[in-house]
């Protein structure tokens, strides 16, 4: 862990939620309660196409459906680790790309969830290529849209 | 999803990553892009060669210098593939936020439900309804 610089992790998202560990956990792993949150903006998850079976080897599968047109994006993915109610590992078959899901109890009764996503698009397979995303992909991008802005 | 990711493998390295970054101010060529890398120059030539076999940058045939020049829309693909990652995670994360406000917010199961709305005999209304079985919404009937 030590030798490798901070922020190996290819993209990382994290966010503080006001709400017990235990619960944030949960809305992560029952239909009733992703269905709620899972599709972004603009997009529905419905409860009743959303399989979660939380543990190694278990699935992990939705349908996003668009609400302007009713187009449906499916996710696939299978649970790697699971560490109730600290840690939630998946893979996707399709691409390869692995997220692991961290649950931080902080002060106050609050959430800290991190998102972190590897073997982003097949990339980075070697470790060579790897250490390459060490500065991170999506400050990179931030950096060049910023760039971009100014020619 | 080849091209994409092609165009990821090639930017996983910080020195093409760096060169990116150069050509996203204008073209140079390859003396100018090895300059601030203690790097040979058949050494960036390399980098150059991975980024044009994904489509990332080209290079003129007939100029002298062979100038290198980016390939916005190769480059477009992959960072807005990264921006919409992002905005889906964020805009999941907001409506967590939201769920999670609710479902607190939301009134506790009948056998706890002390915290009668303005009157402090407020629980007694409550466990007198008939219909008790699920608990409603109406139960605060403000007088």
């Amino acid at each position: 862990m030590s030798d490798q610089p901070p922020g190996v992790g290819e993209l990382i998202y994290t966010r503080v939620f006001d709400a017990p560990r235990e619960l944030v956990y949960r809305c992560m792993i029952e239909p009733e309660h992703l269905t709620h949150f899972w599709g972004p903006a603009g997009v529905s998850a419905p409860p009743e196409s959303i399989k979660v079976d939380a543990r190694p080897g278990g699935v992990f599968e939705t349908v996003m459906v668009s609400d302007a047109d009713g187009s449906q994006y499916p996710t696939r993915a299978v649970f790697v680790d699971v560490v109730e109610p600290e840690r939630l590992v998946w893979t996707e078959p399709g691409t390869g790309m692995t997220t692991t899901s961290t649950f931080s109890d902080l002060d106050g009764g609050r959430t800290e969830v991190r998102i972190r996503q590897t073997n982003v698009p097949e990339a980075a397979r070697s470790p060579e290529a790897r250490a390459g995303f060490v500065t991170s992909l999506d400050r990179f991008a931030a950096y060049l849209a910023a760039l971009a802005n100014d020619v | 999803m080849d091209q994409l990711d092609a165009t990821f493998t090639a930017l996983a390295d910080p020195t093409r990553r760096a060169i990116v970054t150069r050509l996203a101010q204008g073209d140079a060529t390859v003396n100018e892009l090895a300059a601030p890398f203690d790097m040979t120059l058949p050494g960036i030539s390399k980098h150059l060669k991975v980024l044009e076999r994904c489509g990332l940058i080209s290079r003129t045939r007939h100029a002298q210098f062979r100038p290198c020049h980016l390939e916005r829309q190769a480059l477009d693909a992959a960072m807005s593939w990264i921006e919409e990652n992002r905005r889906i995670w964020e805009q999941r994360f907001d409506k967590l936020d939201a769920h999670l406000r609710d479902i607190q917010r939301a009134p506790a199961p009948p056998e706890t439900a002390s915290q009668g709305p303005l009157s402090p005999e407020g629980r007694l209304p409550g466990k007198q309804l008939p219909h008790a079985e699920r608990p409603s919404m109406g139960e605060r009937n403000d007088p």
